[in-house]
Formats: C-alpha cells, sequence, structure tokens
C-alpha cells in the first residue's frame, strides 16, 4: 500500500508535466521540446525563492506557474510562430524547440553552477499522517492535490469555458477557427502559456519531492513524458492524466520486486507493451486531423 | 444615395507567381443582395477570402462601412460584423452543434446564448440535435448549421461561398430560401455561386468573373437575359 502511494506522488508529478506536453501537440499539432527546460528552471528557481529569498513553498508554487506562463509566451514566439506557414513547421518546431530549450539550460547553468541544488533543511512542513499502517506527509498531499487540482482545472477549462472551445476549434480547423473570428495567433499562445505554466509547476513540485535540482532532470522527465503521452494517445488529455500515473507505479513496482537497475527496463517495457496492443495509445482517435 | 456597405476597389490576389484576380472592384448596398458567379477557378473565392481578411490582396482596397480594412485579420473583420460562411461548410465535426454556434458567438459574449436560441428556432433540426457532434449532420444540414454559426456572429454583411455546393436540388432550395430570409432581415448578403441561374436570379446586382477579372456587371435579372452571360455561363435550357 505504501509503494501504490509512492507511485502515486511520483506518478501525478509525471502526469502534471506529460499533460502540458501534450496539450500543445493536440493544440496546435506541435511538439514542444523546450518543456522539459521548463521544468528544470522552475526547479531551480524554485529552489532560489525557497532558499535565498525566503520564500514559503505555498507562493513559490504560483510564483513558478507565472514564470512557467510566461516562458510558454517566449517559447511560442521565438520558436514556433516565426516559422508558421512554413511547410516543413513540424520538424522546423521541433528542432528550434530544442534549440532554446538548450538556451534555457545554458542560462540555468550560468547562473545557478553544474551542481545538484537542495531546499534548505526547514523548507519543508515535517506533519505527516499515519492511515492504517500507512504514513504519508503533509507534502506528499499537497504535491498529489496541486497537481490533481490543476489537471481537473485544465480539463474543465478545455471542456466548459469559451477558451477551452476556441483551443479545440483551433485543433480541429484552424481555418475554420479563423473564419468564425477566433483570434488563431492568441489562442495558440495562450495554449503555450497554460502548457509551460502546468510544466513549471510539475518542475517545482519534483524538486520538493526529491529535494533536489538538476541539470539533468529535464532529460529523464522529458523520455518519460514523451512515453506517456504515446502511450495515453497523442494529444489526449485523459491518456496522459492516467499514462503518468501508470508510469509512477510501473518504476515503483518495478523497483520493489525486481530490482532498482531494472526500474526504466521494467516500466518502458510495460509502456511498449502497451503500444503493441493498442498502437494509437490509450485514449487516441484513430482518425488523425482533417486536413 | 448612402455609401456602399462594402466596396472593393482593384483587387488583385496571387498565389506565387499565378496572378489569380486581376483588377476586380464592385459595390454592395446596404440590404442588398450581390451575386459574384463565374466558371470555377475564375477567382470567386480568393475574391471572398480576401474580403474576408483570410488571404492579403497583392493590391487593391476594401472598404467596409465608410473605413478601410484592406490588410484587417479575420477575427477584427467577424467583430466588425463581417463575416464568412465558407466554401465547403467547415462545420467543426468532432465538436456538438451547440458548440460550434457558440463559436458562432465568440465576439458577441453577452448576446451570443438569446442569438443561439433564436436560430434553434428557425433551424428546428439543429435543436434536436445540439448535444451531437457537428459530423453527424447531412451536407444539407451542416449547411444550415455553418449558416445559423455565422448568423449568432450578428453579421451585417454575410459572405456566403458556394452554399448550394454538393447539395441535392431539394436541399439547394432550402439553402436559397434561407439566403431571401436573411436579406429580408436586412442583412447586406455577398453570394458566390457556381450555379450562376439560381444566384443571379435572386441577387439584385450580379458580378460575373472570368479568369480572375470582371466580365459584365449588372442587375442580376439583366444578366440573366444578356446574351453573353448565356452564351458562356448559363447555357440553353
Amino acid at each position: 500500500m505504501q509503494q501504490v502511494l509512492n507511485g502515486i506522488f511520483a506518478g501525478s508529478i509525471y502526469a502534471l508535466f506529460a499533460i502540458g506536453f501534450t496539450l500543445v501537440f493536440g493544440v496546435l499539432d506541435r511538439l514542444n521540446l523546450a518543456h522539459a527546460a521548463v521544468f528544470t528552471t522552475s526547479a531551480y528557481v524554485g529552489i532560489e525563492l525557497v532558499a535565498d529569498l525566503g520564500l514559503s513553498i505555498w507562493l513559490a508554487i504560483p510564483a513558478v506557474l507565472v514564470m512557467g506562463a510566461v516562458l510558454g509566451l517566449v517559447i511560442e514566439r521565438v520558436a514556433f510562430r516565426p516559422l508558421k506557414g512554413r511547410h516543413d513547421a513540424h520538424f522546423a518546431g521541433l528542432i528550434s524547440s530544442i534549440a532554446v530549450g538548450g538556451m534555457f539550460l545554458a542560462l540555468l547553468q550560468a547562473r545557478y553552477g553544474p551542481d545538484t541544488r537542495r531546499f534548505p533543511a526547514d523548507a519543508f512542513p515535517s506533519t505527516d499522517f499515519e492511515l492504517g499502517g500507512v504514513r504519508i506527509t503533509l507534502l506528499q498531499l499537497v504535491i498529489l492535490g496541486v497537481s490533481l487540482g490543476l489537471m481537473l482545472g485544465l480539463a474543465y477549462l478545455v471542456n466548459r469555458t469559451r477558451l477551452g472551445r476556441g483551443m479545440r476549434a483551433v485543433a480541429e480547423n484552424p481555418h475554420a477557427a479563423a473564419v468564425l473570428g477566433v483570434n488563431v495567433d492568441r489562442v495558440t499562445a495562450t495554449t503555450f502559456a497554460i502548457s509551460s505554466a502546468l510544466g513549471a509547476v510539475a518542475g517545482v513540485l519534483l524538486a520538493f519531492y526529491v529535494n533536489s535540482a538538476q541539470m539533468t532532470m529535464g532529460f529523464n522527465i522529458e523520455l518519460k513524458g514523451l512515453a506517456v503521452i504515446i502511450v495515453g494517445g497523442m494529444g489526449s488529455l485523459k491518456g496522459a492524466m492516467i499514462g503518468g500515473i501508470a508510469l509512477g507505479l510501473a518504476e515503483v513496482f518495478a523497483v520493489q520486486y525486481v530490482g532498482s537497475s531494472w526500474r526504466d527496463v521494467v516500466a518502458f517495457g510495460l509502456l511498449f507493451g502497451i503500444l503493441l496492443l493498442r498502437p494509437q495509445g490509450l485514449f487516441g482517435a484513430r482518425q488523425v486531423r482533417e486536413v | 444615395m448612402s455609401d456602399p456597405l462594402l466596396s472593393v476597389q482593384g483587387l488583385c490576389v496571387s498565389y506565387g507567381r499565378v496572378q489569380a484576380v486581376r483588377d476586380v472592384s464592385f459595390e454592395a448596398a446596404q440590404g442588398s443582395l450581390v451575386a459574384l458567379v463565374g466558371a470555377n477557378g475564375a477567382g470567386k473565392t480568393s475574391v471572398l477570402n480576401a474580403v474576408a481578411g483570410l488571404l492579403r490582396p497583392r493590391q487593391g482596397k476594401v472598404v467596409f462601412d465608410g473605413t478601410d480594412v484592406t490588410r484587417w485579420p479575420a477575427h477584427r473583420l467577424v467583430d466588425a460584423g463581417l463575416v464568412q460562411v465558407p466554401e465547403g461548410r467547415e462545420v467543426l465535426a468532432t465538436m456538438t452543434i451547440q458548440e460550434n454556434l457558440q463559436l458562432g458567438g465568440w465576439h458577441r459574449r453577452s448576446t451570443a446564448d438569446a442569438s443561439i436560441d433564436e436560430m434553434y428556432e428557425r433551424f428546428p433540426v439543429l435543436a434536436e440535435r445540439r448535444d451531437l457532434p457537428a459530423g453527424a449532420l447531412s451536407g444539407g444540414e451542416q449547411q444550415m448549421l455553418a449558416i445559423a454559426r455565422a448568423l449568432v456572429a450578428q453579421p451585417r454583411l454575410l459572405l456566403l461561398d458556394e452554399p448550394s455546393m454538393g447539395l441535392a436540388p431539394r436541399v439547394v432550395d432550402e439553402v436559397f430560401r434561407v439566403i431571401e430570409e436573411i436579406r429580408q432581415s436586412g442583412t447586406t448578403v455577398v453570394l458566390v455561386e457556381q450555379n450562376a441561374r439560381r444566384a443571379l436570379r435572386a441577387a439584385d446586382v450580379g458580378y460575373v468573373l472570368e479568369t480572375g477579372s470582371l466580365a459584365h456587371s449588372g442587375p442580376g435579372h439583366e444578366l440573366l437575359t444578356d446574351e453573353r452571360v448565356i452564351a458562356a455561363y448559363l447555357g440553353i435550357d
């Protein structure tokens, strides 16, 4: 039971990362490979806010959310908008977003150096709960609550609000959306902002969870996030959410029953197996975008 | 006489080196129905898309209600009351009928709901299926949805691009009946059609496009009996 919970805590962070990743893909049909750099950036910035500025971790979460949104706007403006209308915009956007991500990481390294950074010892509340032999810390509850809350909020936004309708219209047919009076550029930029805000919160939550930030943390989560959104079905929010939690559980059980060096083999092997059974992913549509 | 609601002056549209529209000028008076007819590839849709802000004209001017709107993007024109029903209807197939209509009211936040209710009264077939995806509708019903969706935007000028394309004759009658109603209600309409006879019969003023240029213009009923127009576009029946 303890292991199941641990898997869910880690998995909810993967899911939060992946849901932002898949949002841009679902709406704009573009993979934003700078997403992981936003994640890493926010982990470092979160630690700086808490360690150097003395902010409480509760305030650090909304602060990096806003920062992530701003980075999302930068990524859209720098890496994607100039390529709009090119025939190779898919591929070009992939490359230019890798470049922007690389620049973010270089700036991070210049500011924080190559070493692992940690939170000060007294940053986290020491409260924890015992429930039927299972120990949960307040911090874990916060991680789970924030990521689930943001994911449900996103689902509400996409399915029930005016902005969400605009996003889905742009996803299905940008030309029709423009004809109807939707400002496609603005909806696009907003989608990037939301996506990166979620990626940023995922970054600071993971920094809380493992009490550290490293330059390489983005590479690990990027691979996991890609795997999760492919398995969940490209562009499916529900798929990213369930896929992320499934990956968290698979990792924990792999460590528990097979051995920690087998963690990635088991976890990715499982995802691979799912794809063999359902090539379009768990919640993927068979039909691809209409042209 | 008052100024026309829409005035297009010397419009040129190019795709790369290919010039699709050459020096086209036309007007639509307040409350009138203007038809743009011509063969496939004559440039009708290019003219309409340039007016609607969906493509940039190489030269020329589009004046809407006294304002030069030539370089305005589509969303701004919709907000100003210039709304297009695109060729091929372009309903959002995976979204519900209700959501399609709500998108039509993108710029009409406070009054959209009332307009949507009005559309449901006018098109009961849409009301019955409001929670179904628009892709579940037949071609004719999708055309009605596309028109209703544009009307939710409360246009002063409605651009209709080939509304009868691919529809059964009975449904075409229905579409033209709706267009007539829209004009009756005071909305100015610019209609692009390959079904030239039908369009000219409905129109106050007609313009005939020929390989990107204006060939003839005049009152709709006069063009219908114009020997040159008959020879080129209407055939003999």
